[in-house]
């Protein structure tokens, strides 16, 4: 019951900050003043780094069981994605069987959470010893600048990493010295997941439709009109988080323009801007699939999660998404066509090795692991795509439809990563502006004027 | 007689402690009682203040080093348009998340106190139940009812309005007003539950005083309840704009500042600063300005609440008032 005795103390609160409101005020406000000059007086903020570098030998040769055994007792501490802990439920006690006297000890955060705290918990006193990290600018360029990871260049070339298909999937872990450019120079992480953007379609209904399977954005973009026609959401869009529209975006403007100059563009480069004509028409195209009702009503209220469960259930023809959102739906009644064009694609949240870890190499042998054929595998079997794809089979037809998708789309070198990675507000500036352009409230030319703007602040340049 | 004994019950709350001089009363050993509530006030807060006015002046990555760049950051709140837009937005939803809540609040205690109603303690906690979930579920749920085809719009569509009907959170044009009625919704509970304590307060011989010179409902609820409640509505004010100009997570997680920037507000761009572009330096003198901002406001409110006192009835203020 809500008496009136349960309202006594916000009476007595209002009594205490209307009578003695002066007095208090001036009290707390000199207090905070004289700290505030006090504290201003002090040392700049990040004078006293809370992590120091450990002493760490480059290998020439693989990490051996015995000098992990001469660590003595250990605990090796992970941060990682949540997403990742099916796949760390299998490795983990493989690896302490390999290394009995290594204790691994994994910390979940949701990708959200990750990202916005494993950059101070990197340059902590007490540092986890292996974590995950988020390529671009945001994370991974934060860490290496402040010098938080490991260099790794001396781990691929021992273990062959640069060998094969998968060596190219590195790149986007490949930092200059200053952490100011990607995507070339130094190695500092390692991610053992791909991921590839294609066209998700329902089978039943590309069939009462009497369609093909997509596997171009012409493809699609001639489907769209019939579909509309036969009054089905043509293309289930969620863009409430605002990037499920830059994804869309950039696999429309990768047909017309070359990816190694988009890839550029992202990483950095001076000499590239986003107010190209294929940008221009990228950004029509969107607005005119918009007003043409192709992403069905009320877009920009939906959360992407939200748009993958109502493709699950039968709403919509086509999904324009990333293979993470293959787990959500029925192998059988969901195809996945490539877009070999290119877009967007890379690899998920890279591992990286603290620089104050003392246990250096048991994380490397941690890594070697994550890269095995055995582990890529169990990535496949956990409805992901692995980074080495060489010997593993693929189970149902989707998941072998992915797989091919990613094979070819690495094959090509269309992959560009994610615009987000480019500067660390992009995107909220691209994924804003883009449902200004959808909803017809500014225009193409204005929208890419404005990334441009907006990434030369970071970048330089035009 | 009557008089004088609601004015008590007002002022000194119906425990009737005793009152005592505010400043005569201070002595060190009551000051050991709050000792530890003041620790952790300083350290969780006042630290913490001070430390983000420090950092407001630098440029400073949370990470390597800090550069002094003197009053730059501020230059950069002051100047930047897009932070205008976000000022203009939280003014609009003050009158979402204060002006509206205070006056449903007011009809609903004025109602629940008039009326006898069957079960009113269910009525009450039922009311105030938006005050007491998380506002991450909150937002969750809105997004769902104010989804293109959820139940708000379903029922518009039943009763023949369905012209009407849109995706509120997706729309550029009612993103804003639907974020602002999700919290006139979570803050009108509490608005109504302070009020209908205050009402509580109230001789009851005063209405029926009123009842006999003939006053109808709403000059009764104008000329005894509103008075009498004048404490209550200045701290359901303070606590309603401090939440609105605040104001985060229903926000974050109904709709991001979205679409476009539509719904962005100061708190989503100090959180999309500090978390998310590593610019701690800007992300605190936003945070500074803000926090004068909210400061200002509440100062400004108490001080026309206070001001309107002075047409208090006679003898309420003879008696000692509303200080």
């Amino acid at each position: 019951m809500l008496s009136d005795r349960t309202i006594d103390p916000a009476k007595d609160i209002m009594r205490i900050t209307s009578r003695t409101f002066p007095a208090r005020r001036v009290l707390l406000g000199g207090l905070l003043g004289v700290s505030a000059v006090a504290l201003v007086g002090c040392a700049a903020p990040g004078s006293g780094s809370g992590s120091t570098a450990a002493r760490q030998d480059e290998i020439t040769a693989e990490v051996t069981a015995d000098q992990i055994a001469d660590l003595g007792d250990v605990t090796l501490t992970l941060w990682a994605d949540q997403a990742e802990e099916p796949l760390m439920d299998l490795l983990v006690p493989v690896y302490e069987e390999a290394y009995p006297n290594v204790t691994v000890d994994v910390t979940y955060k949701s990708f959200d959470d990750l990202i916005a705290t494993v950059v101070n918990a990197a340059n902590s006193a007490d540092a986890p010893d292996l974590f995950q990290g988020n390529i671009g600018y945001a994370v991974d360029g934060a860490l290496v600048k402040a010098g938080l990871v490991r260099p790794l260049d001396d781990v691929a070339s021992v273990y062959g990493w640069e060998d094969g298909a998968g060596a190219s999937t590195l790149a986007p872990s490949r930092w200059t010295e200053d952490g100011s450019t990607f995507g070339d120079g130094t190695l500092y992480g390692m991610s053992p997941i791909s991921e590839v953007q294609g066209i998700y379609y329902n089978e039943s209904k590309l069939t009462e439709l009497g369609l093909e399977a997509p596997e171009s954005v012409e493809d699609l973009e001639a489907a769209l009109p019939i579909a509309a026609a036969a009054g089905e959401t043509p293309i289930m869009l969620g863009n409430s988080d605002q990037y499920a529209a830059t994804h869309i975006f950039s696999d429309i403007a990768a047909t017309t323009q070359d990816p190694a100059d988009i890839r550029a563009w992202i990483g950095g480069d001076p000499d590239q801007t986003f107010a190209t004509d294929g940008n221009i028409e990228a950004a029509e195209t969107m607005a005119e699939w918009a007003s043409n009702g192709y992403f069905g009503e009320g877009y920009d209220g939906l959360g992407n999660q939200d748009a993958i469960a109502r493709f699950a259930d039968g709403d919509g023809v086509f999904f324009v998404g990333g293979s993470w959102n293959g787990a959500y739906l029925d192998a059988d009644a969901f195809g996945f066509g490539a877009l070999a064009s290119g877009g967007v694609g890379a690899t998920a949240s890279p591992w990286h090795i603290s620089s104050s870890s003392d246990e250096a190499i048991a994380s490397i042998a941690f890594l070697d692991m994550l890269r095995s054929p055995e582990t890529a595998q169990w990535i496949l079997d956990e409805g992901r795509l692995p980074v080495v794809t060489d010997g593993v089979t693929a189970s149902g037809a989707l998941q072998e439809q992915t797989l091919d998708a990613l094979t070819a789309t690495i094959e090509a070198g269309t992959q560009v990563g994610y615009y987000d990675w480019t500067t660390t507000d992009m995107l909220s500036v691209m994924g804003g502006g883009l449902q200004e352009v959808m909803a017809g409230r500014t225009t193409a030319e204005d929208f890419v004027d404005a990334v441009q703007s907006a990434w030369s602040k970071e970048h330089g340049g035009a | 007689m009557a008089v004088t004994s609601a004015t008590r019950a007002v002022v000194a709350g119906p425990s009737g402690r005793r009152r005592r001089s505010p400043v005569a009363g201070y002595s060190w050993s009551s000051l050991l009682y709050v000792a530890p509530a003041l620790l952790f006030f300083a350290v969780f807060v006042i630290y913490p203040i001070c430390i983000s006015v420090q950092t407001s002046f630098y440029e400073y990555d949370g990470l390597t080093l800090a550069t002094p760049v003197g009053a730059a950051n501020y230059v950069a709140v002051f100047t930047d348009p897009s932070l205008r837009e976000a000022l203009l937005h939280s003014l609009v939803l003050l009158v979402f998340y204060a002006a509206l809540p205070v006056l449903i609040g007011l009809v609903l205690a004025g109602a629940l106190s008039r009326i006898r109603i069957y079960g009113l303690t269910f009525f009450r906690a039922a009311l105030f139940i938006p005050q007491v979930l998380s506002s991450v579920v909150v937002a969750v749920a809105w997004r769902g009812l104010l989804a293109a085809d959820g139940p708000v719009n379903d029922t518009l569509r039943a009763v023949g309005l369905g012209s009407v009907a849109t995706s509120w959170l997706g729309d550029f044009d009612t993103a804003l007003p639907a974020v602002g009625a999700i919290g006139t919704w979570v803050q009108y509970g509490l608005c109504m539950v302070l009020f209908l304590g205050g009402i509580v307060g109230i001789d009851r011989s005063l209405y029926e005083a009123a009842r006999l010179d003939g006053a109808g409902a709403v000059r009764e609820f104008r000329a005894i309840t509103l008075p009498a409640l004048r404490p209550q509505i200045s701290i359901a004010l303070i606590l309603c704009i401090t939440f609105a100009l605040r104001n985060f997570d229903i926000i974050w997680n109904t709709t991001r500042g979205g679409p476009g920037t539509s719904t962005a507000v100061p708190s989503v761009y100090i959180y999309q600063d500090a978390f998310q572009n590593r610019a701690l330096g800007q992300a605190s003198a936003l945070a500074v300005v803000l926090t004068l901002l909210i400061l200002v406001i509440v100062g400004l409110v108490q001080l026309a609440l206070r001001e309107r006192s002075e047409i208090r009835p006679r003898s309420l203020r003879r008696s000692g008032g509303l200080r």
